[in-house]
């Protein structure tokens, strides 16, 4: 057996009941695990003309040689498949998700799953090491995702491991997710409604295996080093004391940070429960009103926080909604009443009201009254009412989720502050990518923004000397228009790597030292981090020594894999092009903006660092040639002559 | 620590977020692999209470475990802590039939029993209890129970 690796791929066939394995190690040499496995595996065994719903298409779970080990916030996993969510038609695209799964899944002797096809009445997927069984789930259809897993954790024993979907995803509701303990879910992309469609309801897996790395004493040596591992994200620098010194929980196996995204909340019975990452916004008093935003001829009002929110934010897990669609909902529902639009079709709206939110959520979850309106999403949505309500609704559901139907986020306009240049990089990310890119490139770019806000003079110094060190220019984060191609394919490159090895995109990359507190920030001229810490991860337990241009190439080679099944779906400039109105709103921040002609520079200077071709932004042959990814070619060809 | 000393994990099972820090550093350790069901301690969660209970050797001054091995393939060392010797352990489980803790384990697979050593030859002390990033698991002297 290697070290890392499991070294098999787990097959589920739901349609005949077939279960096989193959072997996993040539791919996973060569691409790592995670989701450049997935796109690896995805490009192999998706059929060309399918759709989100189709038994053909394949839900793939993927881990990484690192998942399950001692290596810091590894617990992770991803997962992909074609998105019922994208708009306007399905795609490829992925998830992570934290927790205990993908380390079972390891434990149990598995580097990944792919399952196929449609079962004709619900089933589980139970799997026990080498004993893999479909089972009737007949008895949990219909249950919340907490109630699955509960049921499946009292039958099973409480070492298994649990995904599941709840009412949501079982009425292919289009942003449903799949759950996993308390707060873990792959939530953007609507994969609860591909396993809904699938007739699955949940995977249990149990391990008794485990993971054997190659070095254990520098893997040791890695994890204990302090001050490396124990600290927060980079914009700690400019926390104050309670925040950084705050208990919170994890939301991963191997975690070992005080991460500032999560806090704790309690139930109505006082059971302490975990909110991560956008969970806190759900329950902490005021913070839905960040929503607010004015410019443009768009009118976003503030969202409002209901005395219940922690009963309604574990209710929204339970039905496996994906806990974004609040952000943009609320506030839309709230400008139809300020515009004297009270009802929809007939149905009553007062989304200030907890008790109306409440019946709302099980609206939608069930496809009832307006929840079959807007189980589909905001976005389709819009094209279902357009003539019915006034266009400015129409035009403010369709900015909120701008990019190809998810939230608005990080993109300098709408509930996050990304000044110049981070929103320009962030776009970059938006137009070349399946899914809302930024949400997995916090560290990688977008959160140093936050310095920037925090001290505009010190911070472009630094800056400066940061981007001649890593980009080996100096205007990468010069709030400027230009030269930011290298920055967003950089921020991509990490990315794709950290859902691949995998680790958390909110640790990693350190592209910023630890800082503790902001006068030792104040005091430095370099505040670049090291940079090298997954290569000595991903030696340490897998023996490989990896360089840096082999691991980038394995990310570029990925990222090409999955522009490609991009293209397979029609994704091209002139869809990509069309986002630019959203940018011509001024940045929430400084009130910066760009127009038609000066967004379309920005896709040409990314294309042309891609080496797209500028007319689709599709990979060129000779791209295809320098990565060794000539297969790909024919099918390119294809789709530009058809 | 000396043997007067008599050290131990202390446990504060209350403060725990399962991040498995210490299962899987205990396993590496002592097996080369991150495994769980390899370390020398458990963790268990009560999913429907949110609460995790935190199972390790106490190093008690009269093992009962000790006592009750019917081959003498245990002692205890300088530290006071008792050690298995695997090529003496017939698996039995006995050891773990005693423990008043539930703190001894078998290995599903190999039978093997697993016990806590507090690290044995690592001259800094346990790796769960320089992990662990909440204060669960500390190293104290022993407090006087068992």
């Amino acid at each position: 057996m290697a070290y890392g690796w499991m070294g098999k791929i787990l097959q589920v066939d739901l349609s005949t009941g077939k279960i096989s394995t193959r072997d996993s190690l040539p791919l996973a040499r060569e691409y790592v695990g995670g989701r450049a496995l997935a796109a690896r595996l995805a490009w192999e065994e998706i059929p060309r003309r399918c759709d989100a719903f189709d038994p053909e298409n394949r839900i793939i779970i993927a881990t990484g040689p690192l998942t399950g080990t001692l290596a810091p916030t590894t617990g992770r996993t991803v997962m992909t498949s074609l998105s019922p969510r994208t708009y306007p038609r399905a795609w490829y695209t992925h998830s992570t998700l934290g927790g205990w799964f993908g380390p079972a899944l390891k434990y149990a002797g598995y580097d990944a799953v792919i399952i196929s096809g449609r079962a004709a009445a619900p089933v589980y997927l139970d799997i026990c090491d080498g004993e893999v069984r479909l089972m009737d789930a007949g008895d949990l259809w219909g249950l919340g995702a907490r109630s699955a897993q509960l049921q499946l954790r009292a039958r099973l024993g409480e070492a298994a491991q649990v995904l599941a979907i709840g009412p949501a995803g079982e009425n292919r509701v289009r942003f449903a997710t799949v759950q996993h303990a308390e707060e873990n879910a792959a939530g953007h992309s609507g994969f609860g409604a591909v396993w809904g469609a699938k007739n699955l309801k949940a995977i249990a897996v149990r391990g008794s295996g485990g993971v054997r790395v190659a070095d254990p004493d520098a893997l040791l040596r890695e994890v204990l080093q302090a001050g490396v591992y124990r600290a927060t994200p980079c914009y700690s620098a400019i926390q104050g004391e309670a925040e950084l010194t705050r208990r919170r929980p994890v939301c991963s196996q191997a975690c070992t940070f005080n991460c500032l995204v999560n806090s704790y909340s309690r139930s109505d019975e006082g059971r302490l429960q975990p909110a991560v990452c956008i969970g806190p916004i759900w329950c902490e008093e005021g913070s839905m009103e960040l929503t607010r935003y004015s410019g443009g001829g768009v009118e976003v009002p503030a969202g409002r926080n209901f005395p219940r929110d922690v009963h309604l934010h574990a209710l929204c897990n339970d039905l496996g909604l994906d806990l974004w669609f609040r952000l943009v909902m609320q506030p839309w529902l709230i400008r139809c009443r300020e515009l004297g639009v009270h009802r929809i079709r007939g149905f009553p709206i007062d989304p200030e009201d907890g008790g109306w939110f409440e019946g709302f959520m099980h609206e939608l979850a069930e496809r009832r009254g307006l929840g079959a309106l807007f189980a589909d999403d905001l976005r389709r949505a819009m094209d279902d009412l357009e003539g019915e309500l006034p266009a400015e609704l129409i035009r403010l559901g369709r900015e909120l989720e701008f990019d190809f139907g998810f939230p608005a986020h990080r993109e300098g306009r709408f509930w996050d502050e990304e000044p110049l240049p981070f929103w320009v990089i962030s776009a970059m990310m938006h137009v070349s990518e399946g899914r809302d890119p930024t949400i997995g490139a916090h560290q990688s770019s977008l959160l140093i923004a936050d310095l920037l806000l925090a001290d505009r003079e010190l911070a472009l110094r630094q800056f400066r000397v940061l981007s001649q060190k890593v980009w080996g220019y100096p205007d990468g984060l010069e709030p400027t228009f230009e030269h930011k191609a290298p920055v967003a394919i950089w921020s991509q490159h990490q990315h794709l790597l950290l859902d691949s090895l995998p680790l958390c995109d909110f640790a990693f990359p350190q592209l910023v030292r630890p800082i503790g507190g902001v006068e030792e920030w104040r005091a430095l001229e370099d505040i670049s981090g090291d940079l090298d810490i997954d290569l000595r991860l991903l030696a340490a337990v897998t023996g490989i020594a990896w360089t840096r241009e082999a691991l980038t190439r394995t990310a570029e080679r990925a990222a090409t894999l999955e522009r490609t099944l991009l293209a397979r779906a029609g994704r091209q400039r002139s869809m990509e092009e069309a986002l630019a109105p959203h940018f011509k709103l001024p940045c929430r921040a400084d009130g910066t903006a760009i127009d038609e002609a000066g967004f379309a520079r920005l896709l040409d200077e990314y294309y042309d660092a891609r080496g797209w071709d500028r007319e689709r932004g599709w990979p060129t042959p000779a791209l295809l040639r320098r990565l060794g990814l000539e297969e790909l070619a024919p099918e390119l060809e294809a789709l530009r002559n058809p | 620590m000396s043997a007067k000393q008599h050290p131990r994990v202390h446990v504060r099972s209350d403060l725990c977020r399962d991040c498995q820090a210490c299962l899987l550093s205990c396993s590496l350790y002592h097996e080369g692999e991150c495994s769980p069901g390899l370390a020398r301690l458990r963790v268990r969660k009560d999913m429907a209470r949110y609460e995790f209970t935190i199972s390790i050797c106490r190093q008690c001054r009269r093992p009962k475990c000790l006592e009750a091995c019917p081959v003498g393939a245990m002692r205890l060392d300088e530290r006071g802590v008792v050690l298995i010797d695997d090529g003496l352990c017939t698996h039995c489980g006995e050891c773990a039939a005693a423990c008043p803790f539930g703190a001894i384990f078998q290995h599903e697979a190999s039978g093997r029993i697993l016990k806590c050593d507090l690290c044995a030859g690592r001259a800094e002390g346990p790796l769960c209890t320089a992990l662990c990033p909440v204060g669960a698991l500390t190293l104290a002297p022993h407090g006087g129970e068992g």
